[in-house]
This record gives structure tokens, sequence and C-alpha cells, in this order.
């Protein structure tokens, strides 16, 4: 990833910050200009839920080569509580518990290192929800 | 241009070439394009090319070799003629098929030359796999380490939780392909594969397995299409888009894409569906064959693995797929892929098919995605009687 990319998404990261549309109430993550239900151009900022579940689940053995360090790298199909859907990591994994239809939770974590001397790419991953 | 119009053309294929997908170590993007562009210029008779289109996806990622209209045409010794670059991810080859078929059809070009190439040997898989996920979002998906082969095992989770479909079932699509492959002379794995051996393959990213999934290879090939009355005429070429992030999609398990490309595609080649003889799909990965297939209607949703274990598919089946081999075993050079499919359906459409020959057949399609059905490109092909 470009720095410079990471620091103009910084809070969309780590907030998991979308879009809610103000004439048909339409929520996206990420953040879109024009809302794909109704065509509006007002839209708002949104947090989106932390919480949601987990639709299917990877286990990556060959990424590309900025996350070559981090391998196994587990990747989830989630569908948060307000419906909307992403991508993202797992942390915490426990593969016993990945399972279609598991409740998951966003955490910030490290995604990658810009190489020895540069930033680190904080983000959004998701882990199962322990049973209480 | 006001008094200048020019009457809609007819478009026909006038000839094709390519060369197996392999590794070519010692050949450079330029001269991969030279060598098919070269086979089908010598089999087109006397022809002046007036246009060249070249479809490829990262050749400055991958090669640091931009440019490729110009440098093609200056390959040909051709310098002079008009050139430019098309890039539509993995339907790189299938647009630039498109946009010489529009530029044949307004009347305004004779011969248009369209090659499509890739070079992905290049560079050592860790680059080949952020190039091509630059087919999806760079700050929402290659950010998170989602890759192109991720995106689609998660998409094949989806299905066969959604439809109760075993891996076993659509495992069948490789098989498929493999068969076709073993007795194409330009598949880059010329060998049949079991449906045990694909089940007992490495997995690359789960349900994703290393024979359900395309390899990457070096690859060229090109067509010339002419306004000159030919032995097979392009009836239909039409593309359309979906969502760029397959996540972002109401329902990631509907390839709007192609329904949309293919519907345009039938209605403008004033054909029914059923009049198709063979289709060269984009069986990438066993879950984009199932959805194009259902998308198009050729299964109903859910089926299509169901379809392809019953032999529907097959080379001798109502409606074959892949019948050089396809993506997964002819190889899936990106941004050639397109190509390959069109001279494909010209080969079996003027019976060059050898042992793969479909026979009888009269009418045949491609069908070519960048992304995960992001942008899909529909072509329909008649033979000339
Ligand atoms: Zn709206």
């Amino acid at each position: 990833m470009l720095p410079i990319s990471y620091w103009r998404n910084r809070k969309i990261y780590t907030r998991l910050l979308g879009s809610r549309c103000k004439k048909c109430g339409a929520e996206f993550f990420p953040p879109v200009k024009v809302c794909k239900k109704c065509g509006s151009r007002e839209m708002e900022e949104l947090e989106m839920p932390k919480t949601g579940v987990l639709v299917s689940f990877t286990k990556l053995t060959e990424p590309s080569y900025e996350f070559e360090e981090y391998v196994p790298l587990y990747l989830g199909f989630i569908r948060l509580d307000n419906g909307v859907q992403l991508v993202a990591p797992l942390a915490d994994v426990v593969e016993e518990e990945l399972k279609p239809g598991a409740r998951v939770e966003a955490t910030v974590r490290k995604w990658a290192e810009d190489g020895e001397e540069g930033i680190i790419f904080y983000g959004y991953k998701f882990r199962v929800v322990k049973q209480p | 241009m006001e008094g200048e119009d020019k009457e809609m053309s007819k478009v026909f294929v006038r000839s094709a070439g390519l060369i197996p997908v392999g590794e070519y170590w010692e050949k450079s993007i330029g001269e991969l394009m030279y060598e098919a562009a070269s086979k089908a210029i010598e089999s087109a008779g006397d022809v002046k090319i007036d246009r060249i289109i070249v479809g490829n996806m990262f050749s400055g990622y991958g090669t640091h070799q931009e440019h490729l209209g110009a440098l093609l045409a200056s390959v040909l010794g051709m310098a002079g003629t008009e050139a430019l670059k098309v890039e539509a991810a993995c339907a790189s080859g299938g647009m630039a098929v498109h946009e010489g078929y529009l530029s044949v059809k307004s009347g305004e070009y004779k011969n248009v030359l369209v090659v499509g190439v890739e070079k992905m040997k290049d560079i050592d898989t860790g680059h080949l796999t952020k190039a091509l996920a630059m087919a999806e979002s760079a700050e929402f998906t290659q950010a998170v380490g989602a890759t192109f082969i991720s995106l689609n095992a998660l998409l094949m989770g989806a299905y066969m939780q959604r439809y109760n479909v075993p891996e076993d079932q659509l495992d069948y699509f490789p098989v498929i392909a493999h068969k076709n492959g073993a007795t194409s002379p330009h598949a880059q794995f010329r060998r049949a594969v079991s449906l045990d051996d694909v089940k007992r393959s490495p997995p690359v990213a789960p349900p994703i397995r290393l024979l359900s999934s395309a390899p990457s290879g070096d690859g060229a090939a090109a067509v010339i299409l002419s306004s000159e009355k030919g032995d097979v005429e392009m009836l239909a070429s039409e593309t359309a888009t979906n969502e760029l992030m397959l996540f972002q999609r109401d329902n990631p398990l509907e390839f709007k894409a192609t329904k949309a490309a293919f519907a345009k595609a039938i209605k403008r080649a004033e054909i029914t569906k059923d009049k198709i003889d063979f289709i060269e799909i984009h069986d990438a990965f066993p879950v984009v064959s199932a959805l194009s297939l259902e998308a198009m209607g050729f299964s109903e949703e859910g089926k299509a693995g169901r379809d392809a274990e019953s032999g529907k598919y097959n080379l001798d089946g109502e409606l074959p797929i892949a019948t050089f081999g396809g993506l997964k075993a002819r190889g899936h050079p990106v941004g050639a892929t397109g190509v390959y499919q069109v001279v494909e359906a010209f080969y079996q459409l003027t019976e060059k098919g050898g042992k793969n020959q479909v026979q009888g057949a009269k009418v045949g399609a491609t069908q070519n995605v960048g992304g995960v059905d992001t942008t899909s490109v529909v072509h329909i092909l008649r033979r000339v009687s």
C-alpha cells in the first residue's frame, strides 16, 4: 500500500467509516459519492456497526508481496448487522471456530508494515465473538 | 460528423493467429505480440490494416512496457498506422475485440488488427498476485491483503452454502477443461485430470485448490476484423459492468454484468440462446464458470455443477464449453484470454478444431470477464454458409 493512500483513508480503516444516503437512508462501506440505491449525491458520514456474521472465509498462503511475512492470512466475507458486506482480515483465529454464520466483531490491528523503515498500517480486522 | 456518415458495416473475422500459452523466458512482450499478429496477417491474404488495438492488463507493472499499440505497430513495420491499448483487467482481450468490432461496424475502418497479450512470468509470484489484485479496489481490497484468488474463494464458499452444493460438484469444471486441453495443440496443460486429482491437489485458498484455479502463463492471440465478407461473421459484441467491488454488490452471487452483456448480445444477434452450439466461458475458477452459466440461463441457479457432472458441458454434450481447454487448461494470460476465446470460436466455425472440433458448429459464443464479473464481454459468431 502507498503510505499516502493509507494516510488518506486512516479514519475509514480504523473506525469503519462509511456513508449513509440522506435521501433514502441506504448505508455503504466503503463510503460512496453517489447512492447506489436512489442515485442521490447527498451522503453523510456514518460509522458502521462493529459486529456482524461471517458468511464465508479462506486461508491464504500466497498473498501479494506486501503480505508475504504474515502468512497464513485469514480473510472473511462479512455481513455487518446493518446488512453492509465487506471483505476483511480475521484476527485471533482458532480454525475450529471459523464457521459460516459465526458472530464476529471488529478490532483494530496491524495490517502490514511499509518495509523496515516505513510506517505501520493499522486497520480493521474481525474476530469471532467468544461465547460467554 | 455531419455529411460524413458512413454506412454501418457487417463485421467478419478475416483471419486469426495465436501462440501456445506457456513460459517464454527468451521472448519480450513485443515478440509475443509480433508472433501472434504475424500469423493472423499471413493468413489474411492481401490486407491493409488501418487500425491496431492491443488488449492487455498489466504490461506496465509486469514488464515496464506501456504504449503497446505504438510498440506493435513499430515491431510489425507498420509505424504510421493508428494504434492503441485497451485495458479492462482480465477482460482486456475481449474489450479489445469489442473496440475492433465497433471500429469496423462504424464504417470508419476496413481491417482492424486486434491482439491480446500478457506476460505473467517476468515477475515473481508475490508481484504477480499484486498485479492481478489490481482488478479490484487498491484501497479496500488490496489494502486488507485480499488477493484475486481469495475473493473467488470467499464467493465459492458463499455459493456452496447458498445452494447447498458440495465442492466436488463444482470441481467438474476443471475436469472438463483438462479433458479438452489434452488434445488442444495450443493448451498450456495438455493432460487430463480426474475429479480425484482436483480434490487431492493442494489448497491455495480453500475451497479453491491448485487444480481448480486457472494457471498463469505468457501468451498472445490475434484476429483481423474486416468489413470484407469472410467465413465467420461477428453477429454481436456486447459488454456491461457490475459494481467494481464484489462485496459492495447486494448479491455477490448474481453476475449482473454477464447477464446484461449476454442479453444484449442475443438481442443484437437476433437469435435465441438455444441456437448457440458452444461457448467459450471465462472458467478461471469453478464458481465463476457456475455463476456465468447461470447468469446466461444455461443452468438454473445453483445447478451448474450438477449440469457439469451430467456431461451437458462436455465436448460432445449439449453445450460444449472450454473447447480447447478454456482458461484452466489452455491457460489464462489474462489480457490475452478474450482474444484466445475469439480465435478458438473462429477455429470451431471454420472446422479447424481437429480433435477438439464441435461437430456441426454453426454459432458460437465467448464470455470474458474482468474482476469477478466486474466487466463482462460477450461475443456471438456465426459460420457464413
Ligand atoms: Zn439513496
